[in-house]
């Protein structure tokens, strides 16, 4: 018993899910649910349906080449069971998944920096631009005046202004 | 056996279908069409071709005819007498001959006519010379109306003919008339020839076929024969003569001992007697038939001597050597006895023929020249046997030691196991004791396959701990990468608590803005608007606009004051007519009130709320009309003016209009030429 993958969207199926085309040249195609086969049947190409794993990869939306895919990969020769290989490959599933988690949160933190960048820009301008819509110019200016009354107030010190004084 | 099959032998048609099947071939045939216009040369081809056409088709007719027919001196002698007895071979010749001749001469005829058509000068001359040639023809043939006749009735005699092969294994029975030939013949054969109490039943021959010892054999029965010279012998009884005469084959002398068919046995020894020249060199039977009604012992002793010498004769005749050894009592082997009605020694008969026949036919090829040629190539190899027959089976003594061991201590097998618990079907094999690991006390380990979604066989590595470590490096060097990336670019400042707040209020109000926009939308294209006083949000009445004022950080009080006051309240001291009442006392509060300082209408004018009326205007210049009261009666009139108008509810230009998109007259009707532009 094993998990496969669906050969539409690349979705892991489970024992007793989906179904299994065999074509007359013994090419075995198994789709994950009545959509991924529809799709098959109509003569969809994956690479271009955006849902598909196959799309995302190859339109960079996820980490497609890397060294913890390397390390899980499908063996055509039966293995002996030997019971500290297994142990040891547990512990090492479970450290290899955990890196490959890790490493597709910071793709898709370097591919999102572009879009918080332009994010923060637009917000930026909308403060600007749209501000009116939630306090009238006059108010604006007033509050603006108040700010800079209070900036010099904090700049010059007391003496000064006295000084200032005198001199007029 | 189809050597002499005259069953396919073409038909011969009568004089008069012949004509008619050679002309109209020829019209068939020939062109039909000659014209007088013709150049000379052309005709005469015309005319040549059709007697050519004719004679040919004659001669290839006539051929066909002469080499169907077989030539009696040509064929095997037992058909060329056969032949002769039948047909008499010269009237058979001569039909023949007479065909040949009318061929010969047809041909010559054509020639001369067509020598003469080379002269003919006229079309005429041409066609009067082709109806000779022709009409010659045709009297030829119709003069060989009674050969033709002839002919076609001799081949359909022929092709009813027994197809006998006069060089196969054969026997032959001969004898007088109702003496048991065609009852023998019955019994041993598949065929199934007439038998009748009565003389001449068989009026020709018959030829029936049977298995002994795996040959084929033919088996002939012949009409019967009388004692009589050749000369008075009629058509059946010489057909007999003929194949007696003829055919190598083991002759069956068949006599009725019971005398029941009305010859003595006296009779029939004369009979056999005056024919046996026919039978020299032949193997010979006398057959005794219908002994169930005469016995041989019970026959008279002359009648015993009759036979006896019968058979010293067909002994005498028939073998050069075997059986004349025992000449003192060689009779017995060629004498034998049968009945045909209880079967009885009729396959002894048989059987003793073929042998005879057999061994007879061995001799004579013996005697042959080709057989010392044959001999010299023959040999027979006979193998020697040096293979040794008895090889016992060779087993290896570790073999031996092996089963000698399992005797003493007995391996329990997996049946005896299943014995033991329970039996089949309660039983079941453990399979994990077989396999074959480091460590035993693993095989009953339950391994897991799946884990977290992922196949753990599929990480499954020989040397997983070195690679782990190899990534956890790789992963350290990664993360210090990205890390440092992060911060030489990604240093995007956050927004403070202050603008996030003023940015969720913009967000909003905008939100609230397309909302009501929409809303407004929706209940403009339905509904009437609601009236100002039915607000019920009190977005419009002063308290809104406070409310509206305070949000946007200003002081409403001053404009909240203001709209107070302008607005006009439904009294009627507020009405028109006391405007120029509060024109004084607006002039009173002038003075502390701003906004009233921009009020510079006169006191005809109205409340602000309302537009002037075109009446109270005065009229421009330029429109020739004096002052206002004119200004008001034309307006008046150009009015009433249009009322009527308006009450008709005419079409005027002002109208929408939809023009007509596809105008009826322009395009419907009948198109007889596939297009519609004529209209």
């Amino acid at each position: 018993m094993r998990l496969e993958k669906c050969w539409f969207c690349s979705s892991t199926i489970y024992p007793g899910h989906g179904i299994t085309f065999v074509r007359n040249d013994a090419t075995i195609f198994r789709f994950c649910r009545s959509k991924c086969h529809a799709n098959f049947k109509l003569k969809r190409n994956p690479r271009k349906l955006r849902w598909t794993k196959a799309y995302r990869k190859l339109a960079g939306k996820e980490l497609a080449q890397d060294t913890t895919f390397e390390l899980e990969r499908k063996r055509n020769r039966p293995e002996r069971y030997n019971r500290e290989l297994l142990c040891a490959t547990m512990k090492g599933m479970k450290a290899i998944t955990e890196i490959r988690k890790k490493r597709q949160d910071r793709f898709y933190d370097t591919r999102m920096q572009k879009a918080r960048k332009q994010t923060r820009e637009s917000e930026k301008k909308s403060l600007l631009k749209d501000i009116h819509l939630v306090k009238a110019p006059e108010s604006l200016l007033k509050d603006k005046q108040q700010d800079l009354l209070l900036e010099k107030v904090a700049a010059e010190p007391v003496a000064t202004v006295e000084q200032m004084d005198v001199q007029e | 056996m189809p050597l002499y099959n005259f069953k396919q032998m073409h038909v011969v048609p009568s004089a008069a279908a012949f004509i008619d099947i050679v002309l109209s071939r020829t019209q068939r045939q020939t062109p039909t069409v000659c014209r007088s216009g013709w150049k000379i040369s052309r005709v005469r081809q015309f005319y040549m071709r059709k007697v050519k056409h004719t004679q040919q088709t004659w001669h290839e007719a006539l051929t066909q005819i002469l080499e169907d027919f077989p030539r009696v001196d040509d064929i095997h002698p037992f058909y060329g007498d056969l032949l002769n007895v039948l047909y008499d071979k010269d009237h058979y010749k001569l039909a023949l001959g007479q065909l040949n001749v009318a061929r010969s001469l047809i041909d010559k005829l054509a020639q001369d006519y067509i020598r003469l058509l080379k002269y003919g000068d006229s079309l005429y001359r041409c066609k009067c010379l082709k109806r000779a040639a022709l009409g010659r023809m045709v009297t030829l043939m119709k003069r060989q109306a009674a050969s033709l006749k002839y002919l076609e009735q001799v081949r359909q005699h022929m092709s009813r003919l027994p197809s006998v092969d006069p060089n196969v294994r054969t026997l032959l029975m001969c004898g007088y008339p109702n003496v048991g030939k065609s009852s023998f013949m019955n019994l041993v054969t598949r065929a199934d020839v007439e038998v009748e109490p009565y003389a001449f039943t068989t009026k020709s021959l018959y030829v029936g076929h049977m298995d002994y010892r795996y040959l084929r054999w033919q088996v002939i029965d012949t009409p019967g024969l009388l004692d009589r010279p050749l000369e008075d012998r009629n058509t059946i009884e010489m057909q007999s003569i003929t194949a007696l005469a003829h055919l190598r084959a083991a002759i069956l002398y068949i006599v009725d001992i019971s005398e029941e068919c009305g010859y003595s046995i006296a009779q029939q020894a004369a009979l056999f007697h005056s024919i046996k020249p026919l039978f020299v060199n032949k193997p010979v039977l006398i057959v005794c038939n219908k002994i169930d009604v005469t016995s041989m012992e019970s026959l008279g002793e002359k009648d015993q001597k009759i036979l006896t010498e019968m058979a010293k004769e067909a002994g005498r005749l028939g073998l050069s050597g075997a059986f004349l050894e025992h000449s003192a009592d060689g009779y017995k082997g060629s004498l034998l006895s049968m009945t045909t009605l209880k079967e009885d020694g009729v396959m002894a008969v048989r059987n003793t023929a073929c042998d005879q026949l057999l061994e007879h036919r061995v001799e004579a090829k013996m005697k042959g020249k080709r057989f010392g040629d044959v001999l010299n190539r023959i040999r027979v190899a006979m193998p020697n046997s040096g293979i040794n027959p008895d090889r016992p089976p060779v087993i290896p003594s570790s073999v031996t030691q092996a089963q000698a061991m399992d005797e003493d201590n007995q391996k329990k097998t997996e049946k005896d196991l299943q014995e033991e618990r329970g039996g089949a079907g309660v039983y079941s094999a453990d399979f994990h004791k077989h396999y074959l690991l480091e460590n035993d006390s693993w095989k009953y380990d339950i391994m897991p396959e799946i884990w977290d979604g992922h196949n753990i066989i599929d990480f499954v590595d020989a040397d997983i701990d070195a690679k782990l470590e190899e990534l956890q490096q790789e992963e350290e060097e990664l993360l210090a990468k990205f890390e440092r990336q992060r911060a030489q670019f990604g240093g995007i400042p956050e927004l403070t608590a202050e603008e996030r707040s003023l940015l969720e209020d913009i967000r909003a109000r905008k939100a609230k803005i397309i909302a009501d926009h929409r809303r407004a939308k929706a209940v403009a294209d339905n509904r009437g608007v609601i009236p100002k006083k039915h607000n019920t949000d009190g977005s419009l009445n002063t308290s809104g606009m406070r409310r509206s004022l305070e949000r946007m950080g200003m002081d409403p009080s001053l404009a909240v004051e203001r709209a107070r006051r302008q607005s006009r309240g439904r009294s009627a001291d507020r009405s028109r007519n006391a405007s120029s009442r509060a024109a004084g006392a607006e002039d009173e509060e002038m003075e502390d009130v701003p906004e009233a300082m921009k009020r510079v209408h006169s006191t005809k004018s109205r409340s602000m709320s309302r537009g002037r009326s075109l009446s109270l205007m005065a009229p421009k210049k330029g429109s020739g009309l004096k002052d206002v009261a004119i200004k008001n009666k034309a307006l008046k009139m150009a009015d009433r003016a249009q009322r009527r108008m308006n009450k008709l509810a005419r079409r005027g230009e002002a109208d929408r209009h939809i023009p007509c998109l596809r105008p009826k007259h322009l395009l419907t009707g009948t198109r007889g030429i596939g297009k519609n532009q004529r209209r």
